[in-house]
């Protein structure tokens, strides 16, 4: 077979190439068959009302090709992204090239995130939806943490990001409180609500876990509409102060940045702002998670992932361990909250549904748990691919659920399913050594 | 250590009971581990074996009686507590932890217990030299491991925090006759060279007791032989229901 010869590095497994290519070869059968009267004879009612036919086998042609080389193409992309004990047909230079783009795509993408603004500092559509992105993104990094990292299953994490964005709307409101002194409270209160959840399901694992955060998240949600006195219930609450950059506003007045600059006042500086201010809070959660990681508490939220009844065993207080998850998650949740309720201006019980959770956990389990990239990569396709297919309609749900079942078919950890250790011997050995040496100097 | 010190025993069980709800499991056990010694504790299924072991380790807790750790009375001490005595745990079934690397599993042997940079080196080398199959596979996921790896890893993660007492809950299960009498030797080599103190529990009387210096047999949650090793490999009645039978299944 000539795929086979042409591969030497591939000789070892022909039966994958046969298999592929017999694959191929069935699927364009079967498309023929389908095909060559539906489409290769098409008949129409002629002038007299007689039926005419004419043939179309070119493009019977064209399409039993592309059926068979569509077929090749997926059984390719199955193989290789498939499970990992199965042989790849992969021919060796793509490989190095998709793991040479695996390894630049991180950096890639935060260099030209920073670049948005700039691009982009005309499409204020595209500046926006960014900054919805990057919120979503720092919501999936949160609830990695809870999720991903603890395995704690959390369906409720809405509710944090609500207490962030109520904690910042009333704090600002009544107190007339700043946004940068509001968003460490927000953060705070959050986490503390996050210890409070914590506590009644320390027992809990899995299934029954999600039923107590989901409710947890309902009740959140039906305390802010039902307290109106203090929330404005229903009605939400309005006129949440715009944040300022460290004092100065960002306003066309005198006092305002752009005046203060001596340059012409334009609201897209607003935008842009906002823009860093979510970049940084983002890559912020992103820093001190991958810190925590390597620190022995987010060994432990791993390890509890993995294997409760071993933890105890090993001398680790899960209690801690799992209240520190939950407050460590809740906390950026509640940070993303206080953003939102700024960039917003306005905020009401109805942005914290349950479907919002279930968006972020989506993104979270599609990403692949615990992976930050993944993650990252899964809000910008569920966010922003949610809104590039906004031209199909109602089409867009269908897209998005078949992509979905596909992603879970090929990529059942997720689109970034591999983990990073956190606990490399080459070091260690280098310390060992060393100081084996000394002992018996 | 002081004379005193070394005649008490290591660990003290004194009529210790437990119970999963209604069920007792343990109706008053009394044994004793002596420093330095490997221990037995052998059992038909549903004994109440892996029951003390885990009593002793806080979960469930004991209803009645007294577990002493080196003098100190430990029954009712939280688990995480125990661990941090430096006594420490191969959990039945191994239980490693499957998506995290064999490195990773080690350390978080040593995460608990506050041990130096030093210390953590030193302890890794010694479960290296004891198991050279981990250091081969240091960078694999626990998951991937074999079972006789995975039982290395088990008892190596436990090593790492230098413990005073291993308990090790059913070491052979599961594992080729060649694997498990790898395991046992090297539960032997550190008992021997490091003066290891080991409780092993085991359905596996005949190995369990040629290694243990001295051994405890449980029948329905409670003690009903103890002896060394040897004298109760003679046994007729040990010989009748562990290990003829034992050589048939």
């Amino acid at each position: 077979m000539s795929a086979t010869s042409a591969r030497p590095s591939h000789a070892a497994q022909p039966s994958g190439s046969a298999f592929i290519l017999k694959k191929a070869l069935i699927s364009a059968l079967v498309a023929l068959v389908l095909f060559s009267l539906m489409i290769g004879i098409r008949t129409e009612a002629g002038p007299q009302g007689g039926l005419i036919y004419w043939t179309r086998f070119g493009d019977l042609a064209a399409l039993v090709g592309a059926v068979f080389g569509g077929s090749i193409v997926v059984e390719l992309l199955r193989q290789w992204w498939g499970p990992v004990d199965k042989d790849r047909v992969v021919p060796k230079p793509v490989q190095s090239a998709m793991s040479f783009a695996g390894r630049w795509l991180a950096p890639a993408l935060l260099v030209f995130t920073f670049l948005v603004p700039v691009i982009f500092y005309n499409q204020r559509y595209i500046l926006d939806l960014s900054i919805l992105v990057l919120t979503y993104v720092m919501l999936g990094w949160g609830l990695n943490v809870v999720v991903g990292l603890a395995g704690l299953l959390d369906l409720g994490y809405v509710a944090f990001y609500a207490v962030g964005a109520y904690s910042y709307a009333l704090l600002a409101t009544n107190f007339g409180l700043s946004f940068w002194v509001c968003l460490p409270l927000a953060g705070i209160l959050a986490a503390f609500w996050g210890v409070l959840l914590g506590f009644p399901v320390l027992r809990l694992r899995g299934d029954y876990l999600a039923i107590v955060t989901l409710a947890f998240g309902e009740i959140i949600r039906l305390v802010i509409i039902n307290w109106q006195s203090l929330t404005g219930g229903p009605n939400g609450v309005s006129g949440i102060p715009r944040p300022t950059m460290f004092g100065i506003p960002l306003t066309a007045g005198d006092d305002g940045l752009a005046a203060k600059l001596g340059i012409e006042f334009s609201p897209t500086h607003r935008l842009v702002f906002l823009f860093y201010l979510i970049l940084a809070m983002a890559l912020i959660t992103n820093w001190v998670t991958i810190r925590l990681r390597r620190l022995p508490i987010g060994r432990a939220w791993e390890a509890l992932r993995e294997d409760e009844v071993a933890c105890r065993a090993l001398g680790i207080n899960t209690t801690t361990t799992k209240l520190t998850a939950f407050a460590t998650g809740a906390m950026f949740g509640g940070l993303a909250g206080a953003f939102f309720a700024t960039r917003q201006g306005f905020i009401s019980p109805e942005s914290f549904t349950f479907q919002e959770s279930a968006l972020v956990l989506a993104i979270v389990v599609l990403g692949g748990m615990g992976s930050q990239l993944g993650v990252a990569l899964a809000a910008l396709t569920m966010i922003g691919g949610f809104e590039l297919f906004r031209g199909l309609d109602q089409y867009r749900m269908l897209v998005f659920g078949m992509a979905m079942v596909l992603l879970m078919i090929w990529r059942p950890r997720g689109l970034i399913g591999h983990r990073a250790p956190t606990v490399f011997l080459e070091r260690n050995q280098a310390i060992s050594s060393d100081l084996v040496k000394e002992g018996h100097g | 250590m002081s004379a005193a010190q070394a005649t008490t025993p290591l660990l003290a069980v004194r009529g210790v009971r437990a119970a999963y709800g209604k069920i007792e499991a343990l109706k008053g056990v009394d044994i004793e581990i002596n420093r330095g010694e490997i221990v037995a504790l052998i059992g038909a299924n549903g004994a109440g074996k892996s029951t003390l072991m885990m009593t002793i380790f806080g979960r469930p807790r004991a209803r009645a009686g007294a577990i002493e750790f080196d003098g100190r009375d430990i029954t009712g001490v939280p688990t995480h507590e125990i661990a941090r005595l430096r006594i420490a745990q191969s959990p039945e079934g191994r239980r490693i932890f499957p998506r995290m690397s064999v490195a990773e599993n080690l350390q978080m042997g040593a995460d608990a217990t506050e041990c130096s940079e030093a210390e953590r080196a030193a302890g890794l080398e010694r479960v290296f030299a004891l198991f050279p199959r981990l250091k081969e596979r240091v960078a694999q996921r626990g998951g991937t491991l074999s079972g006789g790896e995975q039982q290395m890893l088990a008892i190596g993660r436990a090593l790492m925090s230098r413990p005073r007492l291993l308990m090790l809950d059913e070491p052979s299960l599961g594992l080729a006759p060649l694997i498990a009498r790898q395991i046992f030797d090297a539960i032997r080599t550190l008992n021997r060279q490091d003066g290891l103190t080991v409780l092993i529990v085991e359905q596996n009387a005949n190995h369990a007791l040629k290694l243990a210096h001295r051994g405890y047999v449980m029948v329905n949650g409670l003690i009903t032989l103890a002896g060394t090793g040897a004298e109760l490999l003679q046994r007729p009645e040990i010989r009748a229901a562990y290990l003829e039978g034992g050589r048939r299944g």
